[in-house]
C-alpha cells in the first residue's frame, strides 16, 4: 500500500516537473531532458506486464497531450516497458534469480554499473524512437543523430543525478 | 476451451502491447495527417488552459526582461510623436515648391531616455526621487520625468550614475498646464500634503472648467514637450482672490507605484536659454 502511494507520488511530481520545467529547458539549442522516464525506470518489476504497458502508454500520453505530439512518448514509453525486463535481465547475467524480492532497479540495491547501463539503454531506446518518429525523416540526419545523443546523456545526467539524491539513502534503510 | 483461456492468460500482456502500440501509432499518423484532428483538439481542450496557466507562471519570471523591451519599445514610439518636432519651413525653397510638400522640414525638438526609480518619498513635504541614470548617461539639469502615465517631474541634480527629480510634490515644482476644452493657461503647483492631488493657479474666473476635464501641460517652458497628460480636475471653487479659480488637479502619475520613468531632453535648451537670459525681469 505505502508502495502504491509512493509510486504514484514519483509519478506525479516527476510528470508536473516534466511538464512545468523539463520541457521548456532547451539546452544548447536541443538538448532537453526527459525525468519522466525515471519514474517509468523505478517502477517495480513484479508488477503485471499488461499493467506496466498501460502504464507506459498512459505516461506517455499525458507527456504528449502537453507537446503536442501525440503518440510518440506514448509510443516509445510503451516500448520501453517492454524492453525493460529483457534488459535487466540481460544486466542481472545468469547468477542472479530474477524472481527474488530484492530485483529492484534501484541505487542501493543495485550497483551503479548497473544502474548506469540500465538507465542509458533505455534510455538511448526511448530517444532513439521517440525522436525518430518525431521527425519522421531521414533528411539532416546528422543533426537528428545530434539530438538523439544530446538528449540520451543529458537525460542520463539528470536522472543519475535524482536518484542518488533522492533514493540512495531511503532504499539503503529499507 | 481451457487450453484457449490458458492461451489468453499467457497471451493478454502480448495482446495488450499490441494494442497500445497500435493505439500510439495510429494517434500519430492522424495528428501528422491533419492538424484539425479530432482528438488532438479534445486532449487541447483539457490540456489548454493547464498549459496557459503554467505559461502565465513562467511568464511571470521573464517580465522583467520584457518589460525593458517594452520600455524601449514605447521610446521609439515616443520619439515620433508630432510634439517631439519643430516643423520648420525652409525658406530657399518656398516660392518654388508647393507648399506642404518637401519645403516642410521636421526638426527634432525632444527626446527621449528612460530610467528606473531606486528611490522616492511620497509623504514629505518635500518630495524628492533618485534615478539610477546619471550624467554618464546623458542626463541633465531639468530634464522633464515622464511616468507611463503623465507628468512626474523635472531632473534637478545629476551625479555621474544617478540623478534627483523633484516630482510635482514638491512645493518649488512649477509647471505650466492647459486645461481643456476651456483652453486656459495655468501653473500646476502643490501645496498640500496629498500625493494624489495638486492644484491649478491663475485660471482666470470666467472660464468654463467643468469636474472631469483633463490638464495637459501646454510647452511654454522649454522642459516640457507640449500636450503631455498631467491629470484630470477634480474640483473647482471660486478661491480668495476673486480674480482666480482655486482648481485641484487629480494627478495622473501614481508616485507610490511609478518604477520605470521616461526623461525628455529638449535638444535646443542651451539656445533657448541664451535667449531667456536677455530677458530683464528674469
Amino acid at each position: 500500500m505505502n508502495n502504491i502511494i509512493s509510486n504514484v507520488l514519483r509519478f506525479l511530481v516527476l510528470l508536473i516537473v516534466q511538464i512545468v520545467i523539463c520541457q521548456h529547458v532547451c539546452l544548447f539549442g536541443y538538448m532537453t531532458p526527459a525525468l519522466f522516464l525515471l519514474a517509468l525506470f523505478l517502477l517495480p518489476l513484479e508488477l503485471p506486464l499488461s499493467l506496466q504497458y498501460f502504464i507506459g502508454f498512459a505516461t506517455g500520453f499525458v507527456v504528449d497531450a502537453f507537446a503536442h505530439t501525440l503518440g510518440v512518448s506514448s509510443f516509445s514509453c510503451t516500448l520501453i516497458m517492454f524492453l525493460r525486463p529483457f534488459i535487466v535481465r540481460f544486466l542481472n547475467g545468469s547468477n542472479i534469480n530474477r524472481f527474488e524480492n530484492i530485483d529492484r532497479p534501484v541505487p542501493g540495491v543495485k550497483d551503479f554499473r548497473w544502474i548506469l547501463l540500465y538507465t542509458f539503454i533505455l534510455t538511448a531506446i526511448y530517444q532513439i524512437v521517440s525522436v525518430l518518429l518525431g521527425t519522421m525523416t531521414f533528411k539532416n540526419f546528422g543533426h537528428t543523430l545530434m539530438v538523439i545523443l544530446g538528449n540520451t546523456v543529458f537525460t542520463v545526467f539528470v536522472i543519475l543525478c535524482v536518484e542518488y539524491v533522492f533514493y540512495n539513502k531511503v532504499r539503503n534503510e529499507s | 476451451m481451457n487450453n484457449l483461456i490458458e492461451f489468453f492468460k499467457k497471451a493478454f500482456h502480448i495482446i495488450v502491447l499490441a494494442v497500445l502500440l497500435i493505439l500510439s501509432v495510429v494517434m500519430l499518423g492522424k495528428s501528422l495527417a491533419f492538424n484539425e484532428y479530432r482528438l488532438s483538439r479534445a486532449v487541447q481542450g483539457i490540456v489548454g488552459p493547464i498549459q496557459k496557466s503554467g505559461a502565465g507562471m513562467v511568464h511571470r519570471f521573464r517580465l522583467g526582461p520584457e518589460n525593458e523591451a517594452l520600455v524601449e519599445q514605447n521610446i521609439r514610439l515616443m520619439r515620433e510623436q508630432e510634439n517631439m518636432f519643430l516643423e520648420k519651413v525652409d525658406t530657399v525653397l518656398t516660392e518654388m515648391s508647393k507648399p506642404d510638400s518637401i519645403n516642410r522640414r521636421q526638426v527634432r525638438l525632444y527626446d527621449y531616455t528612460y530610467a528606473h526609480v531606486i528611490f522616492k518619498t511620497v509623504d514629505r513635504a518635500f518630495n524628492y526621487m533618485i534615478v539610477d541614470k546619471g550624467a554618464k548617461d546623458g542626463v541633465e539639469r531639468d530634464m522633464a520625468v515622464l511616468s507611463p502615465e503623465g507628468v512626474a517631474g523635472v531632473v534637478t541634480d545629476v551625479s555621474s550614475n544617478f540623478a534627483t527629480v523633484r516630482p510635482i510634490l514638491h512645493p518649488e515644482s512649477r509647471i505650466s498646464a492647459v486645461v481643456t476644452p476651456a483652453n486656459q493657461n495655468g501653473t500646476l503647483v502643490w501645496e498640500g500634503n496629498d500625493p494624489r492631488v495638486a492644484s491649478l493657479e491663475a485660471i482666470p474666473q470666467h472660464s468654463e472648467i467643468n469636474i472631469g476635464d483633463s490638464v495637459f501641460t501646454n510647452g511654454f517652458s522649454n522642459i516640457f514637450p507640449k500636450g503631455l497628460f498631467i491629470g484630470t480636475v477634480k474640483s473647482v471653487q471660486v478661491g480668495n482672490n476673486a480674480s482666480f479659480l482655486t482648481i485641484k488637479v487629480n494627478l495622473a502619475t501614481k508616485y507610490t507605484d511609478v518604477y520605470t520613468v521616461y526623461l525628455v531632453e529638449n535638444l535646443f535648451k542651451p539656445e533657448i536659454d541664451s535667449l531667456k537670459a536677455n530677458f530683464k525681469d528674469e
